[in-house]
């Protein structure tokens, strides 16, 4: 052994004794952990705790103290047995986990498509969310702050500031039918925090998404598709669109969370554009051909 | 002694409660609208509406019934309504308030003008026959109700909200200012900011009516008033009777006291019947030391004539005459026919002119939903003023709500349910293929597409390949409306992200059997 080689090597072996075991121990975990949670044939509830002890707990994601925001799709004034909403049991259940794990506050909000009051009403969210004591936050117009993108299509773009401000956040969209995007998904729900005329973002779509979302990727997705919209998506309203299909997805990457996502309808990764258009930009954590998935049948 | 100034207190304190039960019924009208009075409950207590509706439709229809008990009073107790009930009587008197009004003696030059009214009541009687129903513009209720929806309440939330704000702004400020803000929003205006059309118009016409306190007081119920009128005419003979006893020093206090200049200086133990509006004044005006004056039930009551000579009759009727006529001698302009969409439940178009009282509370109460309701503009006849017009651009019709067809007072439009609501057509959705972002850009889009609430999309879209200037060719989504579908609710006009003009707009549903049909 060299003396070069001798010092780098001790300096590394110091170095690497300086981190305490215990982090040793998560690094460890992280690795065998698996990248997305897929669990089937569940109620809600177990289905959004299944899901989450596979991925290590709630407390992996979530530290003591930290404040909390939660991010269903609320966009329209329908019920949850038409699935345009996301589930309102997922959503509490979640709460429940965030404050087991010691979170200081969860705040719950979504910038709807119809009229704010109906959809967190009438999807239920808002009475579900708030008996698990979560916070319901009703968007205000003065709450946007103009983030700096320097994205390939879009300069700059306004983000809700609850959502930037949180130490934590927990995307939770539904997983449905969607005429433009044909599906949407966790990268889709993220809309929900963006400000300004967002009917603009259709036009070339997977690229604006791609510029605005990379910089405001979630802690956590968790997919909702306990009750699914075929069709007539993303509004729906229509009961015969809707199949209950009693599952639900999780992951700390929301691009992997919607690659796996794509296997509930059957689409191929090629014909969704913007998770296409995300991986290709590597928005994804993980690589997304080689995902590391944990199949839960509850049944 | 004590029962007349106890009478004054007792009117104000009634005029208080019913000016705030107005103002409370206004903040009601918004959703979930889970209440126990119906917002359109103050507005019946109109005396008009059961006079004019019994002439449009011959019949007295359970919505009168307020307005009744009012005009059956009225014989026993007078114009009690002017002072006791009506909101913007109440206005009129803090008014007086702010601004210096005139004592009586200077206001006198104005007398002459107290037939106005009665000629006002006659002229709207007479342009009822002829099925043209412009009192709602005059009707005291209506006329606070529009001043409050378009004026008072926007400019109050306006100031409120943004002077918080600015505070908030204030580092040390910021938490209580917030907190401020989120209770105001919570308890008193949920929905965004109200912005109208029409607001200098109805700014001026409510401020000219509050504005004639410069000249007298209570000068709209004295000279304009058709309420007033009415209520007047059903007072010549009251039988609720001011008693002046013997030891009365003709001080005349009470005459210059007198709201309504009801007391003549010449003779005080008189009162005009048709003018007085029991605002008890003259009571509380009393010396203490006389007290000569006191109020009694008398089963032979003396009578007030009206104020009103048969010339004046004449040229009030001639007058309204040839109003009907030039209301109906305009050019309709056939562009704006698309323009006048009306409530889902509005009757048809010419029927809904005639019940329509343009109160604006259907406007007040979509504010807190799709927003699409605006007091409309002159078109082709004066008569469109103020109408409700949804204006697809500015909001949209919430497929999931029918407020707007619960708080109308006269049912111009129609109560229906939620799944009448959902199938009712008010509109049609056109593209306009010269804007529209698919055809005009060859770049997808499909807002309208993504927003269309039919539960089987109204709007679909189909595949189309073009070919791009640079050879390339795009796969493109090309929307298109299926008529069946399509309800004309407008939130795709609403959504479409293009600047100013929308690439789809809506148009009003085709109306047929409506008599406004001008051209055939």
């Amino acid at each position: 052994m060299k003396r070069r080689e001798f010092l780098k090597t001790s300096a590394l072996g110091t170095l690497a004794m300086s981190i305490p075991l215990s982090r040793w121990q998560v690094f460890a975990e992280e690795n065998s952990l698996p990248h997305a949670a897929f669990v089937t044939n569940g109620d809600p509830e177990p289905l959004v705790q299944h899901a989450m002890q596979a991925l290590g707990g709630m407390e992996r994601f979530i530290q003591k103290g930290d404040k909390v925001l939660l991010k269903p799709n609320i966009g329209w004034d329908r019920t949850p047995e038409l699935a345009a909403n996301t589930n309102p049991e997922v959503v509490a259940a979640l709460t429940t986990l965030c404050f087991a794990a010691g979170a200081s506050e969860v705040k719950v909000l979504d910038r709807t498509c119809n009229e704010p009051q109906r959809c967190y009403r009438n999807s239920g969210i808002a009475d579900a969310a708030e008996a698990r004591g979560a916070e319901i936050v009703q968007v205000r117009n003065n709450r946007y702050t103009d983030m700096p993108l320097n994205g390939k299509v879009l300069k700059s773009w306004p983000i809700y500031r609850d959502y930037l401000e949180a130490d934590k956040v927990i995307n939770i969209p539904i997983a449905k039918h969607h005429g433009m995007a044909k599906v949407t998904l966790g990268l889709k729900n993220l809309m929900g925090v963006m400000g300004g005329r967002r009917g603009s973002l259709h036009v070339n779509f997977a690229q604006k998404m791609a510029d605005i979302t990379q910089h405001i990727m979630p802690t956590l997705t968790v997919i909702d598709a306990y009750r699914m919209l075929m069709a007539n998506g993303p509004s729906g309203g229509n009961p015969d669109d809707v199949r209950l299909v009693r599952a639900l997805i999780a992951s700390p990457c929301t691009v992997s969370a919607d690659v796996v996502g794509l296997e509930l309808f059957g689409h191929p990764l090629a014909d969704i554009e913007q998770i296409k258009v995300a991986v290709e930009r590597g928005l994804a954590l993980y690589d997304t051909e080689h995902l590391n998935v944990a199949r839960i049948d509850l049944t | 002694m004590k029962i007349s100034l106890s009478m004054q207190n007792l009117r104000k304190l009634v005029q208080i409660a019913f000016f705030f039960l107005f103002i409370i019924l206004f903040l009601n009208a918004r959703y979930p609208y889970e209440v126990s009075i119906e917002s359109d409950f103050g507005l019946r207590l109109s005396p008009l509406i059961p006079v004019f509706t019994f002439i449009e439709t011959l019949s007295i229809p359970p919505l009168v019934i307020p307005g009744l008990i009012i005009l059956l009073l009225t014989p026993f107790l007078g114009r009690f309504f002017c002072s006791w009930i009506c909101p913007l009587g109440t206005c009129l008197d803090a008014t007086d308030h702010l601004i210096k009004t005139p004592r009586n003696k200077h206001a006198q030059l104005w007398e002459k003008w107290r037939f106005l009214k009665f000629a006002n009541l006659l002229a709207l009687l007479v342009l009822a026959l002829f099925s043209v129903n412009l009192w709602g513009y005059l009707d005291p209720l209506s006329i606070f109700n529009r001043m409050l929806t378009v004026i008072l309440y926007p400019l109050a939330t306006l100031f409120t909200e943004k002077s918080l704000l600015v505070l908030a702004e204030v580092p040390f400020l910021e938490t209580p200012a917030y907190y401020l803000f989120d209770l105001f929003k919570d308890n008193i205006m949920p929905e965004g900011q109200a912005h109208y059309q029409q607001v200098l118009l109805i700014a001026v016409f409510s401020g000219a009516i509050l504005a004639g306190e410069k000249l007298s007081r209570r000068f709209w119920c004295r000279y304009v008033c058709p309420a007033g009128a009415l209520l007047g005419f059903m007072s010549q003979s009251r039988f609720y009777e001011r008693l002046v006893g013997e030891e009365c020093p003709a001080c005349n206090m009470c005459v210059s006291e007198c709201k309504m200049d009801a007391i003549p200086g010449d003779n005080v133990s008189k009162t005009n019947k048709v003018e007085c509006i029991e605002c008890f004044n003259c009571g509380a005006a009393c010396p203490p030391k006389t007290k000569a004056i006191t109020y009694r039930w008398r089963w032979k009551p003396y009578h007030t004539e009206l104020d009103m000579s048969r010339r004046q009759i004449l040229a009030g009727m001639l007058g309204s005459v040839a109003g009907f006529g030039l209301l109906s001698l305009g050019l309709p302009n056939r562009n704006h026919e698309r323009q006048m969409i009306r409530p889902p439940g509005s009757l048809a178009e010419a029927e809904f002119q005639d019940k329509c009282i343009r109160c604006l509370e259907c406007v007040r109460i979509c504010e807190s939903n799709g927003g699409c309701l605006q007091p409309d503009a002159i078109h082709s006849s004066m008569t469109q003023l103020w109408l409700p017009a949804a204006q697809m651009r500015a909001g949209y019709c919430e497929y999931n709500c029918n407020l707007c067809t619960e708080v109308c007072p006269t049912d111009a439009i129609q109560p229906i349910s939620l799944e009448e609501k959902q199938n009712w057509v008010m509109g049609q959705a056109y593209f306009r293929e010269d804007l529209c972002i698919p055809f005009a850009r060859d770049e997808d889009c499909i807002v309208c597409e993504e927003h269309c609430p039919t539960p089987d999309k109204a709007i679909k879209f189909e595949m189309k390949t073009a070919l791009l200037p640079s050879g390339e060719s795009r796969e493109l989504m090309m929307p298109y409306v299926v008529p069946e579908l399509c309800i004309g609710c407008g939130i795709c006009e609403f959504k479409c992200p293009l600047i100013g003009k929308a690439g789809v707009f809506v148009t009003k549903a085709p109306d047929e059997t409506s008599e406004m049909t001008y051209y055939s």
